[in-house]
């Protein structure tokens, strides 16, 4: 704990992470808010905000061309950030498995006690995972739905469903990210911002990677 | 009400566009000249602007003369339309005549029906508003409603001066389509009448001279698996989980905050 002091505070994020992070958000959002009112007719009076159909038409391009440089910002900017995270979401250990059943009562407000967790949680680990394989369905549909003629009708007959439902899991996945970074671990929000969070966060949330920080820290002092 | 049905006897067609041109005299479309590309056909294919055309299939008869297969292209108005199911905005359905218009008000030139349309009929048309501003909307043939509605028969089949266009009684044009199909097998040995049972037959039905493929019509349409999947599953699902998901979330809210009550005085176990 922090003993009254100012809080110590750890590098977590590199800018280049944390530039594609909010490009992705606010790409999805633009995405999202763009398409709305032709997913449901409750939605309709958004029209007129981007200026009709057409309007809303060439604003969801422009943001599904932004939804697809992350990656790339995340590979040239931020290389070794992109690299632990990819290593991250591939291991799956026990204490990993561990956890969901302890975020659940955490989640809904009781006490838990969540086994020591890596640099991502295997919470955010799921998201990561959900978050890739939606990303690629709205993508790869949304590409084919721009561009019909380049591919056989029968792909294009497909690509309507999957957009439609990379959406569905999309929208799920970004709620309950959003709500969890708001509400449940709010200093980790200071990560994807600043870039750095508490000592005491790192410890409460991701004991694994403040762990190997630490014995990292130690050996250099031996050295 | 009996239903009606326009049939198209294409061995009856002589290829003399009057259709074409009634077709765009009462709907009131503008002429759209092509160049000309080698075919005695006047127009490629079907346009937002040009609902008819008729096509002319060059064909090397068995004995070695020369044929020319006519069909009168047109929307078949589907009895389960693609491009109805397709629609986001509710904007295409069925009138009580089984023809499938257009809502113009609700469409908003999306374009999702023209990529689903499994006959490429409907296409999507540009107009300029009073400001300048280009906006589409989706058109094809809408089997001349307004002339239904009044008792009329569609522009097309008044024009037609070899019987090749019929609107009567489906059951009486049926029975009759399979006494002029037996009569003209002999002739066309692959003749047959188009009616696809797979979209629930059609209120535009053909009577073809030749395999459907030979006229690019699809052999056996069927409502397409990405349709029923994405209609009738993904598209409620997808918003029954909005619900959810949001349901979950304002749940975790509320509960949070009572046991973070009961927490405080077990000595505090939040995690900030």
């Amino acid at each position: 704990m922090s003993n009254g002091k100012t809080p110590k505070t750890i590098k977590r994020f590199n800018k280049g992470f944390i530039i594609a992070h909010w490009v992705n958000a606010g790409a999805f959002f633009t995405l999202y808010i763009s398409a709305l009112p032709m997913y449901t007719e409750f939605f309709d009076w958004l029209y007129p905000v981007f200026g009709g159909p057409a309007g809303a038409r060439l604003i969801h391009r422009i943001a599904a061309v932004a939804f697809m440089l992350p990656l790339f910002i995340m590979i040239i900017f931020d290389f070794k950030g992109f690299k632990n995270w990819m290593k991250n979401i591939f291991s799956w250990k026990k204490h990993d498995l561990m956890f969901f059943p302890q975020f659940l009562r955490e989640f809904f407000g009781l006490k838990a006690k969540v086994p020591k967790q890596d640099f991502f949680n295997a919470g955010e680990k799921v998201n990561s995972w959900l978050m890739i394989v939606t990303t690629l369905m709205l993508i790869s549909s949304g590409l084919v739905m721009w561009f019909p003629a380049f591919f056989p009708s029968v792909v294009v007959w497909w690509a309507y469903p999957i957009h439609n439902i990379g959406l569905g899991l999309a929208v799920a996945v970004a709620v309950g990210h959003i709500y969890m970074s708001l509400v449940t671990a709010r200093p980790s929000m200071r990560g994807i911002t600043k870039g750095d969070v508490t000592e005491e966060y790192a410890k409460d949330h991701h004991g694994r990677w403040y762990d190997e920080l630490q014995e990292e820290k130690q050996q250099r002092k031996q050295a | 009400m009996a239903d009606y049905i326009k049939f198209v006897d294409v061995t009856k067609c002589d290829g003399c566009r009057a259709c074409m041109v009634a077709c765009k005299n009462w709907n009131d479309l503008p002429a759209e000249p092509e160049e000309f590309t080698g075919s005695i056909q006047s127009h490629n294919t079907l346009t937002a602007n040009t609902w008819n055309v008729i096509t002319y299939d060059e064909q090397v008869t068995a004995n070695g003369n020369f044929e020319w297969l006519f069909r009168h292209k047109s929307c078949h108005h589907c009895g389960e339309a693609f491009c109805e199911k397709a629609c986001p905005e509710t904007a295409i359905s069925h009138t009580k005549f089984g023809s499938v218009v257009v809502d113009a008000d609700k469409c908003v030139g999306c374009g999702y029906c023209v990529n689903n349309c499994q006959f490429g009929v409907i296409q999507l048309a540009t107009y300029v508003d009073k400001k300048g501003k280009e906006y589409r909307k989706a058109q094809k043939c809408d089997l001349c409603t307004g002339r239904l509605e009044e008792g009329l028969r569609p522009a097309c089949v008044t024009s037609c001066h070899t019987n090749c266009l019929v609107y009567d009684d489906k059951d009486k044009v049926l029975a009759e389509a399979e006494k002029r199909l037996a009569k003209i097998k002999e002739r066309f040995p692959n003749a047959n009448i188009y009616n696809p049972s797979g979209i629930k037959g059609t209120t535009t039905v053909y009577l073809l001279a030749d395999k459907p493929t030979v006229y690019g019509l699809p052999e056996d349409p069927k409502v397409a698996l990405s349709q029923i999947v994405w209609k009738d599953y993904a598209q409620p699902l997808g918003k029954m989980m909005l619900g959810a998901t949001t349901m979950a979330v304002i749940g975790a809210a509320i509960s949070t905050a009572i046991n973070k009550g009961k927490g405080e005085h077990e000595g505090g176990q939040d995690h900030e």
